[in-house]
Formats: structure tokens, sequence, C-alpha cells
């Protein structure tokens, strides 16, 4: 497919195994995923709760709805919602669902 | 008769006194001593933030010890949908309804915390509970809410859910309203909100016409994960709301500060005579005891104070963290869970204002001296509690919330949470673990599964309030 109005994403493991999904304009990486049946952790599916966070490794992404999920410094740290994200270039994103934890870390800890 | 029936009449339940018939039981004791041992468990059981995602399911357990099953996850009713995060969930009737002629104790209203996706699962057979009508998120959200939390059946033919969030989960929370016949959304049951912006679990007295909720956080603050930042800030919970029950109004604030951050589950006493209750302050891992004073306001005491702990591979002392607590149907023995360090605790409350410790069991957590049952290790640690009506076992769930167990006990996301048992002898004042019981959702049909909240068919002690 080398349609301009769908972005490659490529989606990088834990385990380092990448897998390729095509997401059209304006949809984002979830729905793109499911359609396809490629499995991303998820929860609310409007931003609020971050069980897909994700770390942008390349490329942009636009979030659609707040990605409310995420503090400024996890944004400014490059980590997206890609339950409200749309891709506006092609992308590598590393995603997983240990990632929501990492963005958070562990209190006491 | 085994309480696994899911409706029960006056003949059964000396009820005579009363001119109809309905579900329940017309007191505490009547359930507790008339109702049979439980028989089977529905657990709620996500697999949100898993490392295999799938949809969450309701797990259903055999706890009948004559049963060849016995100890088992015997059946699943898998959701639609993934993402939900399964969490807590209520019947369509309990002993409220004591006088409905009619209606029986056959619906669990099961939210999706995550979601805001409500299920309706037929239950009329306790072994082969089906899902009968899904309410999606766009309905709720209309309402201008989400996150459902606490589900109560209430007189007059309702259902009532506490709900974190508004429609973009942020703050005010709310409570929304569910026919109890067709479970079609009736909208806001609450009439003014007043000071009230979090929301978590409540109780409700209705001799006393009084409702009791407390707060953990806006939806978009906890869902993400447990952040101290946000404690800080002061976006955490620290108080609990009195309600006029009739008039659906927010009447007064008890403000704990920092004696009583992140209030969780409130439990009044069973006996609809009493006028107060407990609540579980997870962070500051207190309980604490509210009461009606003379004058008709509610004043509080911390009646339990834990400390925190230090851990050799922790930077700071770590706090108990009070996640459930329950009280047995004769009011006599409060239970609660301290989900970090590893251990369920029972006290004596038959001096309500002065609890006294009787026994513990360690299994699992940061501190448990037992790290495992028949050989499985204990991921997680005591949380969701649920005791036998009779009082005599206590089961448990090892999972909190799925981004919180993720940052706390990593391994359930891999190989799933724990269900486990003690004996409770409420004539000694002991509380035993039961190494022969285990139930490994780890090896739930479908992948390992997080395990949440515990109800038995015939209602229990969370579930069931009287006029």
């Amino acid at each position: 497919m080398t349609d301009a109005t769908t972005h490659a994403v490529e989606l990088v493991r834990p385990d380092g195994g990448t897998e390729t999904i095509r997401v059209a304009e304006g949809e984002t990486i979830v729905d793109a995923a499911e359609r396809v049946d490629v499995g991303l952790p998820y929860g609310c599916l409007y931003g609020a709760c971050g069980t897909c966070a994700a770390e942008l490794l390349d490329g942009e992404v636009r979030h659609g709805r707040s990605p409310r999920a995420l503090k400024p410094s996890a944004l400014d740290a490059g980590y997206v919602l890609p339950c409200v994200a749309a891709p506006e270039s092609d992308c590598r994103l590393r995603v997983g669902h240990e990632i929501q934890a990492e963005v958070v870390g562990t209190p006491w800890k | 008769m085994s309480t696994d029936e899911p409706s029960h009449d006056a003949e059964q339940h000396g009820h005579e006194h009363h001119e109809v018939e309905g579900p329940g039981y017309p007191t505490p004791a009547a359930m507790r001593t008339e109702s049979g041992r439980e028989k089977t468990a529905y657990v709620m059981a996500p697999r949100v933030g898993m490392e295999n995602e799938g949809p969450d399911m309701i797990g259903v357990v055999d706890l009948d010890p004559a049963s060849d099953t016995y100890s088992e996850l015997i059946d699943a009713v898998e959701m639609p949908n993934k993402g939900d995060e399964l969490h807590h969930f209520g019947w369509n009737a309990c002993s409220s309804s004591c006088h409905a002629e009619g209606l029986s104790r056959q619906y669990l209203v099961v939210p999706g915390q995550r979601s805001s996706r409500i299920h309706v699962i037929d239950a009329e057979d306790p072994r082969n509970p089906e899902m009968v009508r899904v309410i999606e998120p766009e309905e709720v959200f209309e309402h201008d809410l989400s996150a459902p939390h606490t589900v109560h059946c209430v007189p007059g033919g309702k259902v009532v859910i506490s709900m974190l969030g508004d429609a973009n989960g942020e703050l005010p929370g709310g409570f929304l309203q569910l026919d109890q016949e067709d479970f079609s959304i009736d909208g806001r049951w609450e009439a003014d909100l007043g000071e009230m912006e979090m929301n978590y679990d409540y109780w409700y007295q209705p001799r006393h016409d009084v409702m009791i909720s407390s707060e953990w956080a806006a939806p978009n603050t906890y869902y993400p994960g447990f952040d101290l930042e946000d404690v800080e800030a002061g976006d955490y919970g620290d108080s609990i709301h009195i309600w006029s029950w009739e008039d659906r109004e927010h009447v007064q604030t008890l403000e704990f500060g920092e004696q009583g951050r992140i209030p969780l589950e409130v439990r009044m006493s069973h006996n609809p005579e009493e006028t107060q209750g407990y609540v579980g302050a997870a962070l500051s891992s207190n309980i604490i005891r509210f009461y009606e004073t003379t004058d008709g306001t509610w004043d509080w005491d911390v009646v339990i104070d834990e400390e925190p702990r230090e851990h050799e591979d922790w930077d700071m002392p770590v706090p108990p963290l009070i996640t459930d607590i329950l009280l047995s149907l004769d009011d006599q023995y409060l239970f609660f869970s301290n989900w970090l360090h590893g251990d369920v605790r029972m006290y004596d409350v038959s001096d309500a204002g002065n609890p006294r410790l009787v026994d513990r069991v360690w299994a699992g957590g940061l501190f448990g001296d037992r790290q495992t049952v028949q050989a499985e290790e204990i991921r997680g640690a005591p949380q969701m509690l649920q005791l036998s009506r009779d009082g005599e076992r206590l089961y448990w769930t090892t999972s909190l919330f799925s981004s919180w167990d993720n940052q706390f006990f990593p391994d359930i996301a891999e190989e799933g949470s724990l269900m486990l048992k003690a004996d409770v002898y409420p004539d000694e004042g002991r509380l035993e673990l039961d190494e022969e019981f285990l139930v490994d959702f780890g090896d739930a049909p479908g992948g390992p599964a997080r395990a949440h909240e515990i109800r038995w068919p015939g209602g229990d002690c969370t579930s069931d309030v009287w006029q």
C-alpha cells in the first residue's frame, strides 16, 4: 500500500519483534490495529486511562482528543496514547503493556 | 436449601410478617443463619494491561466442597469488548427490596471501570450466567458521567451506580440511576451534588435517611497509575460525604486531611438501627469510624492507625495500603487487607469505637513470610475480601487495579492473580489460611487474568442493605 492517505506504523514489541500496520489519515492507531487483529493494550479509548501508552520512536502523531492520562513531562519524553493518536507520517512506536507503569514509575521505590 | 437459588420467598425465611414476598432476608441475622453455605462465587477477572491482552471475564468458581471441581474456575462469561476493566459489581435486587413482590436477585450489573460500559448478566441458573444486555459507553457519557464503580439496588425499583468522573474522565463524578426491570438509564440519581467532586464507594441506611460516599480521584488521575505528585497536588481524595437519601442531596463533608488520604470502601453496620460505619483510608492506612451525633450531624474518629514500614528494596517506608474492608453480618468483626504489606487482619468491633486486633494472616505482598500456596507464588497480596454469610470463611483475591498492579506487582500482568481463602473461627477470634484452597487465574481459559471483586448467589456482607 502506498496510498498517500495512509501511514505505515511499525510497532516494536518488548522482545524486539516488529509488525507494521497501515493507518488511515485521521484513524487512531488502536482502531487500525483492531481492524487487522493486531493486539495492542487499551482501556478507556478516549485518552483518559493510559493503558495504551506507547513511546514514539520516529515520526509524528496527532492526538485527536486530549491525552489526559499523560502529564506534560511524559509527553515531552515522547510518550503517546495510540487510542486517541493518529499518525501524521510513517511512525515507529514502542508498544507493550508495561509501558503504562514505566511512564508513572513506582512510588516509594 | 442452598442460597444458590436466585429467589427466596416468605416461607423459606420466616418472612410471614410481610404482606408481599421479595428477594433477600428480613434481617441480617436471618441471612447469616438461614442462607446456607455459599456454593458458587462470581469473580471479576479483568485482562486489561495484561501481557496477553484479551477481553475481561466473569469467572465462576466452584465453592462446594462436595464437588469434584471444588476450588476450580468452572465457567467464564467473556465480555464482548476488550479494555473494560471489570472491577466492582452488584445485584438488581437485595434485602433492601425485601418487600418488592415478584422481584428476585437474578441479574448482576457489571460495569467496566475504564470503558464505562455496563453489562447485565442473568444469573438465574447460578452455574450458567448469561449476558443479556450491554449499555454502551456513549449512553453513559450522555449523562456527563464515566467510570462506574459501586452498584447497589435501592428501594423503589432502581439501581444506583457511583460514577467517578464526567464524560471526559475529569471531576466531578456523580451517580447514575438505572431502572431495576429493564436496565434502561433513568439519568442521574442525585438532585444536588453540593461540595462533592470526587466519588468512589457508597453505602446507605434508608431507615436513617443517610447515604455515605467516599473519594478516590478523577479517573484521569487514578487510571494511569499511582503518582505521589498527584497526592501532593491534592488530586486524591481525603473526605467522605453525607447525603440525605430521601432528598438525594449532599448535606455534609467530613474532611480527614492527612489522617484519611484516599478513603475507599465504606461499610456501615448491617443492623439497620445503627448509624455508624467504617471507611478504610488506603494511603493513610487508617480505619476511620464515622457516626451520627446527637444533633443529627456526623463526626469521625481514627480507630485503627497503621504505620509505614521500611523495606530493604524500597527507598522510602511503604504504607500498608488498606484497599478493602468488610464487616461480618453480625457486625462483630471487621476484616481488612493491607495490599502492599501483604496481610489480612481481623478485628473485634463489638465495642465499635475501640477495635481490637484478634488475628491476621500473611500471604504475599512485600512483607508476607508466606509467599506461596501449594507451591504457587502468591502474585500480589490480600485485596478484595468476601466473607461467607455465616462468617466462617473469608475469601480474597490479589489484584487491585490493572495500572496499579503493573506498578507494584508486575508479575500479575504476566501470570494472573489468585483467589485464596482463610477459615474463620468467630467464637475463638481466629483466622487461618486454608492451604487446600487455591484458584489460580493464571490458568484461566483464554489466558491469565486478574481477579478482583467476589460475590455469590444469594447475597453477601458487602451487597445487602436492610430498610
